[in-house]
Formats: C-alpha cells, structure tokens, sequence
C-alpha cells in the first residue's frame, strides 16, 4: 500500500504538471486579462475631437449600448478595422471613438496641433470609413490609463447602464466579432 | 596631460548620466517606493520588461501615474491595487493565488515534502536492517573464536 503510494505520488506530480504545460502551449500571451470588465465605466469629461468646445462625460453615454473603440490615425491596425467597424455601424451598433494621441507627449513628438489632426483625421475617415458617432480626444491619455489600455486598437463594449461587458486588445474584424461580440449583444437584447 | 583629459571627460558624462535621472522626490522612502515599483510592474504592451526598462509610450504613462501617486504618499500596495484594478493581475510580476497559478505555488511545496518523506523513508528501512540480535551475537562470537585460534596455530 505505502509502497503504491510512493510509486503513484511522483506519476501525479508529472501528469499534473504535464497538463499545466501542455495548456499553456496553446494559450496566446497577447491575450491580457482586462481589470476593468464588470466595472462602471470611470468618470471623464474629454472634448470632442472635432469641437473641442463641446464636452463628453460619462453619464452622456448612458442609455446606449455601444462600442468604445480606442485608435488613433499612427496606428495601421485601427485604420485596417475601420471598413469592418462602418460595416457594423451600418448594421445598427453604436460606436464611438476614442482618440489616442501620442503626438502631445514631448517624449514621442512635440509637433502636436488640433486643426492639423482634425484635418487629418477627417481626410482618413472619408477615405477608410467612418464608423463613429463622434471621437473624443484624450489629450493625456487619463482615461485610457483609467480604462487600462495599453495601446490602439483596442475596444470596450458598454452596456446601457454603463458597464463594461468586454475588452477586446486588437483589431476588430468578422471573426472576432462572430466569437466574441455577438453573443454577448445578443444576450442584451430581449 | 593626456591622462587628465580621460579623467575630466569619464567625470563629465557620470554627471550627464546622473543629470538623467529626472525624477525628484521629497523623502528618500518615496524614492524607494518609485524605484521597487517601477521594476515590479511589468508593461502591459512589450511583455516581458518592467515599466522602467520599456519605452512605450504606456509604461510612461504608468511611470508618471506611479510617480504622481507616490507623491499623493500612496503606498506600494496601494499603487499595486490600483494598477492591477486597471490592468489586471498581469501588470504586476509576482502572481496572486488564484486557481489556475494554484499549481505554481502548490508543486514546488509538493516536490519538497516527496524528496523528504523519500529519505525519511529510506533511513527507517536502512536503520531497520541493521538491528542486531542475540543469535547474530553468538555467531559473531564463534567466528572470533575460531580465527584466534587459526591465528595462535600458526
């Protein structure tokens, strides 16, 4: 009997471990776990990207479900999702934009101006796609530090009271909406 | 002449390189606490390098925002829960105990209480061999016997 259990304790160990290994061949590390998923969305009062006068807070985003979509015009993946993400505003889904913007930072470039980004922005909107409702522009990059984003793209979806369902680190194209959007839109709507 | 040149240019650039270090705190704890941090809080964007080694433009978003917290006089593990709210458990190097990293702090333990139970078990069954009873006596005895008298023969 002792001596069964001295011969299957290590023959455990090893099928224990093998199964963690063998696991962790196939997990992708670019998947992050997100903190923020089941939380409220943080307070922020950010401009609009093209009016800067005209203010965005949280509590305006109540009500609706929808996609924040965070991007920037530097980043080639955000501009390759923007056909995939008009397609889905065309479908119904409310998007909108939130803009990242490294230029403002002196460590990454000081040449920062907000009538040439507007003028860029629009020039690659007309000509990609323009899936969103409006952009906010966060200057600092506050939110997306609050919101844990590490960089563009990347995509929350909110529900109608404000909380955030999914964090998605990536672009967005069919096949990561059929797997991992979908089904939770349709679990929200009756 | 020559050699004072080398001198006066190796103790320029060690102030350039000191020069570098922009960030000013008010206590030395503080100063502590920035640097623990910033190599205990891994980037979320370029894995495998702590927020002070990246240069990506988010570990210097998380430098500044550690930074401004600890001057709030946050501590570390404030800081921490305040990060890992954000960017879960990844953005930090030590894992939580949870159950999928179970088995990464259970297996080392386990590995150490088998390879002890192992020589334990070992040392009761030599010691158990080599216990010495009365025959075991008596027949060492003759053989003395008999080889002092081979040895007196001779």
């Amino acid at each position: 009997m002792n001596r069964k259990l001295l011969f299957l304790t290590p023959l455990a160990i090893f099928l224990l471990l093998s199964i963690f290994l063998f696991k962790g061949l196939f997990s992708d590390p670019r998947v992050l776990q997100s903190g923020r998923i089941g939380q409220t969305m943080p307070e922020f009062a950010l401009p609009d990207l093209m009016q800067p006068d005209k203010q965005w807070r949280n509590t305006d985003l109540l009500g609706d479900v929808y996609l924040l979509n965070v991007w920037g015009t530097w980043c080639p993946t955000c501009v390759a999702e923007l056909g995939y993400l008009t397609e889905l505003r065309k479908q119904g889904i409310k998007i909108v934009g939130l803009y990242f913007e490294q230029g403002y930072d002196a460590d990454f470039g000081d040449q920062f101006s907000l009538p040439d980004l507007q003028i860029e922005v629009s020039e690659m909107l007309a000509r990609a796609g323009n899936p969103y409702a409006f952009n906010m522009l966060d200057l600092n990059r506050t939110v997306l530090l609050d919101l844990g984003v590490s960089g563009a793209p990347e995509t929350f979806l909110v529900d109608s009271k404000g909380t955030i369902l999914l964090h998605h680190t990536g672009d967005i194209n069919s096949r990561v909406w059929r797997a991992k959007f979908a089904p939770v839109i349709a679990e929200l709507s009756p | 002449m020559k050699y004072s040149f080398v001198l006066i240019s190796l103790l320029v650039t060690s102030f350039v390189y000191a020069s570098e270090d922009q960030y000013q705190f008010a206590t030395a704890e503080q100063k502590n606490i920035f640097a623990e941090l910033t190599h205990e809080l891994r980037c979320p964007k370029c894995q495998n390098q702590n927020i002070a080694d990246s240069d990506a433009i988010v570990a210097k978003d998380l430098r500044d925002k550690v930074l401004t917290l600890v001057e709030e006089g946050k501590g570390k593990d404030e800081i921490i829960e305040f990060m890992i709210d954000r960017y879960g458990y990844f953005v930090h190097y030590k894992p939580p105990v949870t159950a999928s990293t179970l088995v990464l702090w259970v297996l080392p333990v386990l590995f150490v209480l088998f390879g002890f139970g192992a020589v334990i078990a070992r040392q009761k069954k030599a010691s158990q061999a080599q216990q010495w009873s009365e025959q075991d006596e008596s027949t060492l005895n003759e053989l003395i016997n008999k080889y002092q008298r081979k040895g007196e023969q001779s």
